[in-house]
């Protein structure tokens, strides 16, 4: 038994939470965190895989370990900067759990979404449900659902999104609204066996995830989530990352 | 098989049938063949002009029905400072 709650939910959900230089947002999203999972009564636990930040990321993550538990904030550090890819193959490690999330820690990702992606996926015993922005009803239908949206982007940051996204749909069909979304929750084999294929890096590691789990045949569902961005700063998209992301998709048609 | 060498795969099939039946090597059942010759050589522009709407139509509602979220924003910061100061009774340093 996994959990010290008398209820029907006997699963426990993972939380990798790769960060660098998060010291100030950290507390705060395991607060959110730690609250949306005792409201819930489901048996949780957070993995932070810290790349070595200088700011003091590594200490505050031990001071919260104190205040919640060490069986609940595990601190599995790494020598240096090293990607988000193999942070989560890290992180999978330590994984006691049978279902695993993966978000954002710069609050662009809320939590109080999680509770409504875990009864959509025992609801229809999917394998992974996936955070959608552009949606206003989840697909299969939960009642609970609220439409999503985006916060703090302009109308020039809109339509290259809604750009990106066509390109997306167009050349790879996905069978998914939000390609490049990162907040998912995965039954832990199905992740343990898409990220041992993946090969991309960045984001379009993300969509290569997901790619690759609708062509191997996993059961996905997709939530609306509200994405509140760079609440402390402005949102910047350049030349660059859009080149990149054309690159990764045309690598990802030609590989998956 | 990558879906590139399925695309490539049916568009060749796609294309040859189309060029067979443009140089009148292929006939078409039902169709005069004056009429045929008038419409066959537009095919591909049709399409692409097609498409081409499509994406433009599919853009333009994509953004129009964009929505915003200042309620998250604002129930956002909201949490954020009960975060700070529940922390701060347990001993975590914030900020």
């Amino acid at each position: 038994m996994q959990g010290q709650y008398n209820t029907p939910n006997t699963h426990k959900y993972s939380v990798i939470l790769p960060t660098y230089n998060e010291r100030k947002n950290l507390p705060i999203i395991i607060w959110l965190l730690a609250k949306v999972f005792e409201e819930h009564q489901l048996s949780w636990e957070i993995i932070i895989v810290d790349d070595a930040s200088p700011d003091g990321t590594q200490e505050v993550a031990i001071e919260l370990a104190r205040a919640y538990g060490e069986d609940k904030i595990l601190l599995k550090p790494r020598a240096g900067k090293l990607g988000l890819g193999t942070a989560y193959i890290h992180g999978l490690d330590f994984c006691t759990g049978d279902f695993v999330i993966i978000m954002d820690a710069d609050f662009s990702h809320h939590p109080k979404f999680i509770p409504q992606f875990i009864r959509l996926q025992q609801a229809h015993n999917l394998d992974i449900v996936t955070g959608t922005r552009y949606r206003s009803t989840s697909t299969p239908y939960l009642a609970e659902a609220q439409p999503g949206g985006v916060h703090g982007w302009d109308l020039k940051r809109k339509l290259v999104s809604r750009g990106a996204n066509f390109l997306a749909a167009t050349v790879l069909n996905p069978g998914v609204s939000d390609l490049t979304g990162s907040f998912r929750l995965y039954r832990l084999p199905v992740l343990r066996h898409i990220i041992t294929l993946t090969q991309s890096r960045g984001y379009v590691f993300q969509m290569e995830m997901m790619v690759r789990a609708r062509a191997l045949g996993y059961t996905v569902g997709e939530v609306p989530i509200t994405f509140v961005d760079r609440i402390f700063g402005e949102s910047k998209l350049g030349a660059d990352e859009v080149v990149g992301y054309a690159k990764g998709v045309w690598q990802l048609f030609q590989s998956v | 098989m990558a879906r590139l060498h399925r695309v490539s795969i049916y568009s060749s099939i796609l294309i040859s049938i189309y060029l067979l039946v443009l140089f009148e090597v292929l006939p078409i059942p039902l169709l005069d063949a004056n009429v045929a010759q008038e419409i066959l050589p537009v095919i591909p522009w049709w399409l692409l002009v097609s498409f081409g709407s499509y994406s433009l139509w599919s853009l333009g509602w994509g953004v129009f029905t964009f929505r915003d979220c200042p309620e998250a924003y604002h129930e956002l910061l909201r949490e954020i400072n009960e975060a700070k100061n529940d922390l701060r009774s347990r001993a975590v340093t914030v900020d």
